[in-house]
C-alpha cells in the first residue's frame, strides 16, 4: 500500500518543490503507469517512493509505515521490501553481476547457497548468466538493464519500482518483463512502471499515474 | 566466494602515510626512552658524587688530607674516593686559569687546591665528617646538578611526549582525510548499497575494516624502516647511557643488529611492537566516523 497526502519533494538547494500537493494512494497487489513529459517529476517521485529523499511536507505511508517521521532503521527495513530498477542501471561496476545481484539477499543474511541457487536461477532467466562473474563495465546496455531488473526481482519485494524498463530491451524481452511484472502483481507487489513506450501501455492497459509539472494531472489518472 | 555487502576502501596513499608516520612516531618514542634513560643516569650519577676542595695554603694539609680520607672511608655509603692530581685540577682550571707556564701551577700567587672526588649513595651526609676532619675544605654536593638534569630530562621527556601525540593527530588527519577521499570515490556504490537497505554500520565496518587492514600493513611496514634507524640511535646512544653490552660501532651483521635491539628496554619494544596495532586502531576508529558522518547526510 501506498498513500500519499499532499505530499512536497524540495531538495536541498532547491528554490522550487520539485514536486508539490501530490496525494495518491496505490493498493497492494496493483499495477500503475507512471506517465509524463521529460522533467514532470516521475523520476523525482520514484526518487521519494525508493526513500532515497524524504518529503518536504505532507504524509507519505508505505506499506504501513509512515516514512514522515520514520526512523533510519524503520527506512532501512522498508528500502529492502522495495526493488528499484533505475534508468541508469546503478549497478556496483568493481563488483561482478553476481555479486551485485546477490546483494539485497545478503543484506537480509541469507546462506550463500540459497543465494547461489536464486541469483543463477534469476540471471538464467534473464539471460545473463553467462556474465555471472564478469564485471557489469563489460555488458551491453541491454544487458546491464536486465541485471538490474535481476537485482530488483532476487528479493520478491513488496513494491518493484521500474523507471524506463524496457528502454534497452528487445521487444519479447520487454513482453516476457510484462508478464514477470504480472506474476508478482498477482503474488501480492505493487508494480510501478514509469515509461515513454507508448505502445508499451497500450499492450499492458492499467491504470496511469500522468505527471505534468511536478503534480498530479487529475484528468488523467484514472484511464 | 567473499560475502560482499559494502564496498571497501580503495587504498590510495594510506598505507604509505601510516608507515611514514608509525616511523616517525618510533623515533619520538625511542627518543623518548634514550633520553628519560640518559637522564636518569646522570641524575643518578650527579646525585651520588661530591666534590672536596682542600686548601694547600693551611698547614700540614698533606697530613691532614690523608686523616680526612681515612675518615671518609670509614664512613657507610662512601663506595669511592678519588684524589685528583695537581696535572688534572690544572686541566680542569685550565679554561679559567689558563694553561701551566714551564714548571708554574696556576697563577703566580694562587696555589691550587687538593680535590676529592668522593662517590657515595644517595642520602649520604659528608659535610659533618669533613668539618670535623678538615674544617678549612669546602664540601661541593652535586645534587643541584642532578637536579638541573632531572628537569631537563622531565622537559626533553615532556617535547618528545608531545611529538607522539602531534604525530598520532597527523595519524587520524591524514587517516580520515584518505577514507573521506575514498567514501567520496565510492560515493555511487555506497548510495546503491544504501539503496538496498545496508545499514550504515554495515558499510561503515565494511570500510572501516579495510582502513585497519591497510593501516596495520602501513603500520608493520613503517616498523621494518625503524629498525635499522632505533639500532642506530641505540649505539650513538649507548657510551652515554653506559651500557657497556653494546658493541661501539653500528653493526654490520644480522646477529649484531639482533644484540643491539635485544638489549633496548623492553617497554620501549613493547611500545614499538604496539604501533601497528594502535595505528590499525586509529585506522579502523577514524574510519568509522567519518563514514558514520558522512551517511547521516543520506536520507
Amino acid at each position: 500500500m501506498i498513500r500519499l497526502r499532499d505530499v512536497s519533494l524540495k531538495p536541498a538547494g532547491v528554490g522550487q518543490p520539485v514536486l508539490h500537493g501530490m496525494t495518491l494512494s496505490i493498493p497492494q497487489g496493483e499495477f500503475r503507469w507512471l506517465l509524463g513529459p521529460s522533467g514532470a517529476g516521475k523520476s523525482s517521485l520514484l526518487r521519494l517512493l525508493t526513500l532515497g529523499a524524504r518529503p518536504a511536507s505532507g504524509q507519505m505511508d508505505i506499506l504501513g509505515t509512515s516514512v514522515t517521521g520514520a526512523s533510519r532503521g524503520a527506512l532501512r527495513n522498508l528500502r529492502r521490501r522495495i526493488g528499484f530498477v533505475p534508468q541508469d542501471y546503478r549497478l556496483i561496476g568493481e563488483w561482478t553481476v553476481f555479486d551485485n545481484v546477490a546483494l539485497p539477499l545478503r543484506l537480509r543474511g541469507r546462506s550463500e547457497r540459497e543465494i547461489r541457487q536464486e541469483v543463477f536461477s534469476v540471471l538464467e532467466w534473464l539471460d545473463v548468466a553467462a556474465y555471472a562473474h564478469s564485471r557489469p563495465t563489460i555488458l551491453s546496455g541491454g544487458e546491464q538493464q536486465r541485471v538490474a531488473i535481476a537485482r530488483a526481482l532476487i528479493g520478491r519485494p513488496d513494491i518493484l519500482l521500474a523507471d524506463e524498463p524496457t528502454n534497452a530491451l528487445e521487444e519479447s524481452q520487454a513482453r516476457r518483463l510484462l508478464s514477470t511484472f504480472q506474476e508478482l502483481i498477482d503474488l501480492g507487489t505493487t508494480v510501478i512502471v514509469a515509461t515513454h513506450n507508448e505502445s508499451l501501455v497500450r499492450e499492458a492497459p492499467a491504470q496511469s499515474i500522468m505527471l505534468r509539472d511536478g503534480t498530479l494531472d487529475p484528468q488523467a489518472v484514472a484511464p | 566466494m567473499s560475502r560482499r555487502v559494502s564496498p571497501g576502501l580503495r587504498s590510495g596513499s594510506l598505507p604509505l602515510l601510516v608507515a611514514l608516520m608509525t616511523l616517525l612516531a618510533g623515533l619520538a618514542l625511542a627518543g623518548l626512552s634514550g633520553i628519560q634513560s640518559l637522564a636518569a643516569g646522570w641524575s643518578q650519577a650527579a646525585r651520588s658524587a661530591a666534590t672536596i676542595e682542600i686548601p694547600t695554603d693551611i698547614p700540614n694539609a698533606p697530613d691532614r688530607t690523608d686523616a680526612l680520607v681515612h675518615a671518609l672511608k670509614a664512613l657507610d655509603g662512601v663506595t669511592n674516593i678519588q684524589k685528583l692530581s695537581t696535572d688534572k685540577v690544572q686541566d680542569l682550571l685550565a679554561p679559567w686559569l689558563g694553561q701551566p707556564v714551564g714548571s708554574h701551577k696556576g697563577l703566580p700567587g694562587l696555589s691550587l687546591p687538593q680535590v676529592l672526588i668522593v662517590a657515595h649513595a644517595p642520602g649520604t651526609d659528608l659535610t659533618a665528617t669533613v668539618h670535623d676532619a678538615l674544617p678549612e675544605a669546602i664540601v661541593q654536593e652535586d645534587l643541584q646538578w642532578g637536579q638541573r638534569l632531572e628537569r631537563l630530562g622531565t622537559s626533553l621527556t615532556g617535547c618528545a611526549w608531545l611529538a607522539v601525540i602531534l604525530i598520532a593527530a597527523i595519524v587520524i588527519l591524514s587517516i580520515g582525510i584518505t577514507v573521506r577521499r575514498s567514501v567520496a570515490a565510492q560515493k555511487r556504490a555506497v548510495d546503491i548499497v544504501h539503496s538496498l537497505g545496508a545499514a550504515d554500520l554495515t558499510i561503515s565496518s565494511h570500510i572501516a575494516g579495510r582502513a585497519a587492514l591497510l593501516s596495520f600493513l602501513g603500520g608493520i611496514a613503517g616498523l621494518i624502516l625503524l629498525t635499522p634507524l632505533t639500532t642506530s640511535l641505540a649505539t650513538t646512544l649507548s657510551p652515554f647511557a653506559h651500557q657497556s653490552a653494546l658493541p661501539a660501532t653500528f653493526p654490520t651483521t644480522l646477529d649484531g643488529w639482533w644484540t643491539t635491539l635485544s638489549i633496548l628496554p623492553s617497554s620501549l619494544l613493547k611500545e614499538l611492537g604496539a604501533l601497528p596495532l594502535i595505528a590499525a586502531c586509529l585506522g579502523w576508529l577514524t574510519a568509522q566516523g567519518v563514514v558514520l558522518v558522512w551517511l547521516r547526510r543520506l536520507p
